[in-house]
């Protein structure tokens, strides 16, 4: 075994990993393991126990409540790119889980231990950023919503207590006909983002913009929503000026820096992304609704 | 001239004879030799980058069950020389580099023992440590020579004078960062002492070079040490010289004789105890007339090295004999820092040197409007510049000229940034290439005809994945005129007759001219029709036209590049490397090597760089997810070639050796190509895509 001794727990119920939760000292919740095995193994962290989720059935699961899907923490990323609902409804979801990690780590990671590692660069970080996805979290007083605003406290910091974990996320749904695009750019596909971009929008029967979201990723600490670019694009009639004039504001974003990407290159990087994700956002929202482009 | 030996099984693409065995995992390497009662070793590895240990509290991992011994300072063995002081370990309490071994756990199990590695407390009196490279030291120094053992510096003419009368002059600085070999099989020893004899499976490029280095350590003869290596998984020079860690394995098999010590390095802990190549500063003025003709060579080197032990990597003699100038010099200047010691790694000094001198080449035929295919033929030099001898077969032009025609040159636009598809800047970008032809002494091969009329040839050589069980087999059935089958190699212990390490791409010249000396007196002493158990050994003969031919390799390199005009993004859809090294023995396995070393190079000039934390010491990216080195999906379409020729002069097989020509040029070609596509100079490697948009 490479990773450093711990007690290992595998709850049953989410009740009983409440349980555990409450009463053990210097615990780590593993849910599919991507991020925390290597972690382990590089010793990282160093738990004393390991309360082991993966055989908590109640815990997966894509649902649709109302205009909300809701997906159980424990859901693999595979299973949901391979949902027909996720399909069928989300497609942003789709595409942006193209770009997370590899068809091996999808296989076992969840949208919970992703949502929760929050890294930065995390592709279902910046969906459900872009979604105002609503965290359910469940802890010894009973279960609580957050939006993921507040859920995304700061750099790989979520607001949960150590005696709480997530249950599920609920993804408001977009219209049935609306524009998407996922894009990213990293050193290597499967790689952490350099910068990734969401972008969700909607049109009115004239074709001008009735909504837009744009969602940075991997550019600061936590997602950042373009808010100034989207109140630009609410209402206007889109044309490639216009996004141009919307992406440039991806030039006031205090991007991250680090020993290999300079903070103003996630800048300009941005900048172009966000460009060309509206511009297919765009192109497939006027293919959805039928209207001539 | 030499005698050659005449081709039919050399020259042949024979697959590899150990190909079945390593596939189907039955070559064992290192670790996996089956040995009875193992022990599994851990190290404890300093925390400071400079200072000494004031305290050691073993007590907690010594409690632990499954911990058979901690080894430290206070109660390791002790060494018997410290010449080498990158292989004096646990002798005393210093500090030199972050990460130095200064212990070691031994346990019946491998968890066990980095369980208790991690329970030892040390308490450390730090100093202020320095370990910022940086051309405006005031204390570089001249090392008195360079490796292997090339003057420092070199001066000839007056290039002051002739640079201010140059019609046209390059005057840039380039730098390389600082770069780790990444062998897929760790550096690992497993070391057993027993009756006075110390043995060591070990990942090592020369079982006899690692013995000759450690016995004067452990202060035993050397037939008291064996080095036992059949399969290596990859070295690079990293595995060129004993390591520390062959020094720890040792003293910890010392204090458990009788049990095998299994120590395998972690690839974090290859960022440190594994050599590196150094990082690189390199100034280079070139004069020139209008016509392009050399008439001033300068290179300027500035490097580093560990305070406590010194390795000056020879980045600049592969200009002292590029190009033609009456007028050159070439100097090196080092920083002593308190880092790990550099070492060997590919072509050390030629694959930094060549990138920034052939970088320079073509900033130069941008200047004098040449194309920088004429340029370099312009300059090619009728014999060595430096030291005047004739060369025993320099086909850099006929390289050149070949490359063009394959790759499409003649489609090259003349200007820079003149193309332009979807999006993508294309580009097209040419570098020599060149390596010596080294001829190290003191190999010898012994032929043995069995009783099942097989030939057992048997030299301690050594096959880091190159190919050499199936090249040494080649040459021999050919200098004993039998067929391959007829041939029973043994290599890859230093219980064979001595064989010199696999470096300086001189493996394959130096054992298969002593298999081909042995063949030879095999004959002349027990004829066609030898009887079962007649024996010969034999030396490699000295080469007596080594001293009249300056002898060296050559290559051209060609790359297309692809720069995304919003995100600076780089591909590299096309590389084509042509070579001339005399004869190719094996062409399947030489082709390997001369792609491995492209796609070396590729990486080198896109990706790798470690980042080394001045205020620590220490590389941060120390793993392969952050020092990235070049995939499957980095690689377009890569393809090598080479004159057919052999060099007569060189030994009876006419090569010149290929393991590291490779990577020598194929960095700058790529940057070369990045600046035809953008019209971007990049003179700091890795060549990332904010460097393209900056």
């Amino acid at each position: 075994m490479k990773p450093p001794a711990f007690l290992y727990h595998d709850p049953r119920s989410i009740d009983e990993a409440v349980a555990l939760l409450a009463r053990l000292d210097n615990a780590r919740l593993l849910a599919g393991g991507q991020s925390l095995m290597p972690m382990l193994n590089m010793r990282y962290v160093l738990p004393d126990h390991i309360i082991d989720l993966n055989r908590i059935e109640a815990l997966a699961g894509v649902r649709q409540i109302g205009e909300t899907l809701r997906i159980g923490a424990m859901t693999r990323q595979r299973d949901i790119a391979e949902h027909p609902l996720v399909r069928s409804r989300l497609p942003l979801m789709v595409e942006a889980l193209g770009h997370v990690g590899h068809r091996q780590t999808r296989n076992r990671g969840t949208i919970g231990g992703s949502l929760c590692h929050l890294d930065p660069a995390a592709e279902l970080v910046a969906v459900a950023a872009n979604l105002d996805a609503t965290i359910e979290i469940v802890g010894p007083k009973g279960a609580r919503l957050l939006p993921m605003a507040e859920f995304a406290l700061g750099f790989m910091t979520p607001a949960i207590a150590p005696d709480e974990m997530v249950a599920a996320v609920n993804l408001p749904l977009p219209a049935a006909r609306h524009g998407y695009a996922f894009l990213e750019m990293a050193r290597r596909h499967g790689d952490f983002a350099i910068v990734a971009v969401a972008v969700v929008l909607t049109l009115d029967p004239a074709g001008r913009l009735a909504t837009c979201a744009i969602t940075l990723g991997g550019a600061a600490a936590v997602p950042r929503r373009m808010a100034e670019a989207e109140t630009m694009l609410r209402g206007a009639a889109p044309d490639a000026l216009l996004f141009g004039r919307a992406a440039a504001t991806a030039r006031a974003v205090d991007a991250l820096e680090d020993a290999q990407v300079p903070g103003w290159y996630r800048r300009q990087v941005a900048e172009t992304l966000i460009e060309r994700a509206l511009a297919t956002a765009h192109r497939r929202a006027v293919a959805a609704n039928g209207m001539a482009s | 001239m030499t005698r050659l030996l005449e081709p039919r099984a050399i020259g042949m693409p024979l697959e590899r004879l150990d190909g079945h065995a390593k596939v189907t995992g039955t070559a064992p390497y290192a670790f996996e030799h089956a040995l009875r009662d193992p022990l599994y070793l851990y190290p404890l590895e300093a925390a400071i980058a400079r200072g000494r240990m004031t305290a050691i509290d073993t007590a907690e991992a010594e409690a632990l069950a499954g911990v058979v011994a901690v080894m430290t300072p206070r109660n390791a063995p002790r060494l018997a020389a410290d010449d080498d002081q990158e292989l004096w370990l646990l002798q005393s309490e210093g500090i030199h580099f972050r990460g130095q071994l200064v212990g070691a756990v031994i346990a019946q199990t491998p968890e066990i023992a980095r369980h208790a590695a991690a329970l030892v407390r040390i308490a450390y009196e730090a100093e202020p440590h320095d370990a910022a490279l940086a051309a405006d030291r005031d204390d570089l120094y001249k090392p008195e020579q360079v490796n292997p053992d090339y003057a420092a510096d070199t001066d000839e003419g007056d290039v002051e004078a002739a640079l201010a009368a140059a019609d046209v002059a390059i005057d840039a600085t380039y730098t390389t960062p600082m770069e780790h070999n990444n062998p897929m099989e760790p550096h690992t020893t497993v070391a057993i002492w027993e009756g006075g004899v110390l043995t060591l499976y070990d990942s090592t490029q020369g079982a006899h070079s690692v013995r000759t280095t450690l016995a004067p350590v452990f202060g035993l003869a050397p037939d008291k040490i064996r080095i036992i290596a059949p399969y290596v998984g990859g070295g690079f020079g990293s595995k060129g010289t004993a390591h520390a860690h062959d020094v720890l394995a040792g003293l910890a098999a010392q204090m458990v004789p009788g049990r095998p010590v299994k120590f395998a390095l972690t690839r974090q802990q290859m960022f440190w105890l594994a050599g590196y190549r150094t990082p690189t500063i390199q100034r280079i003025r070139l004069g020139a007339g209008r016509d392009g003709r050399l008439t001033a060579i300068v290179h300027e080197v500035i490097e580093q090295t560990a305070r406590f032990k010194e390795f000056a990597e020879q980045t600049a003699t592969s200009t002292r004999i590029m190009y033609a100038s009456p007028n050159r010099r070439t100097s090196h200047r080092l920083a002593k820092l308190d880092v790990p010691v550099p070492s060997w790694m590919r072509a050390p000094g030629e694959t930094p040197g060549m990138f920034a001198g052939e970088v320079a080449m073509d900033e130069l035929a941008v200047a004098c409007g040449l194309d920088p295919i004429a340029l370099r033929i312009r300059n090619d030099p009728a014999a060595d510049p430096q030291s005047g001898k004739p060369w025993s077969g320099r086909k850099l032009v006929e390289c050149l000229r070949e490359g063009a025609r394959r790759f499409g040159w003649d489609r090259r636009a003349p200007n820079p940034a003149a193309r332009r598809e979807d999006g993508w800047l294309v580009g097209m970008g040419v570098a020599s290439s060149t390596y010596p032809a080294y001829a190290l002494p003191g190999s010898r091969a012994t032929i043995r005809y069995g009783e099942d009329q097989r030939y057992v040839v048997r030299i301690g050589a050594a096959d880091i994945g190159t190919g050499t069980w199936t090249a040494l087999t080649q040459i021999a059935a050919d200098a004993l005129g039998c067929p391959i089958e007829a041939v029973r190699l043994e290599i890859g212990d230093s219980a064979l007759p001595h064989a010199s390490v696999e470096g300086g791409s001189s493996g394959i010249n130096c054992w298969g001219s002593a298999i081909v000396a042995a063949a030879r007196a095999f004959r002349g002493q027990h004829g066609a029709a030898p009887v079962p158990g007649a024996e010969i050994g034999a030396e490699m003969p000295e080469d007596p036209e080594a001293q009249r031919f300056a002898m060296h390799s050559f290559g051209a390199q060609f790359a297309e590049v692809r720069v995304n005009a919003d995100t600076g993004e780089i591909r590299v859809p096309r590389m084509l490397g042509v070579f001339s090294a005399g004869r190719i023995i094996n062409p399947r396995t030489a082709r390997s090597q001369f792609i491995g070393g492209m796609t070396m190079g590729l990486s080198m000039a896109l990706h790798e760089e470690s980042v080394l934390d001045p205020r620590f010491g220490h590389v941060v990216n120390h793993d392969l997810a952050s020092y990235h080195i070049a995939a499957h999906a980095d690689i377009g379409d890569i393809d090598a070639v080479w004159l057919d020729e052999v060099d007569p002069h060189s030994n009876p097989m006419g090569s010149r050796g290929i393991g590291e020509i490779g990577i020598v040029g194929a960095a700058a070609a790529i940057a070369n190509a990045a600046w035809h596509a953008t019209g971007i100079r990049i003179r700091d490697l890795p060549i990332t895509p904010d460097k393209l948009l900056a």
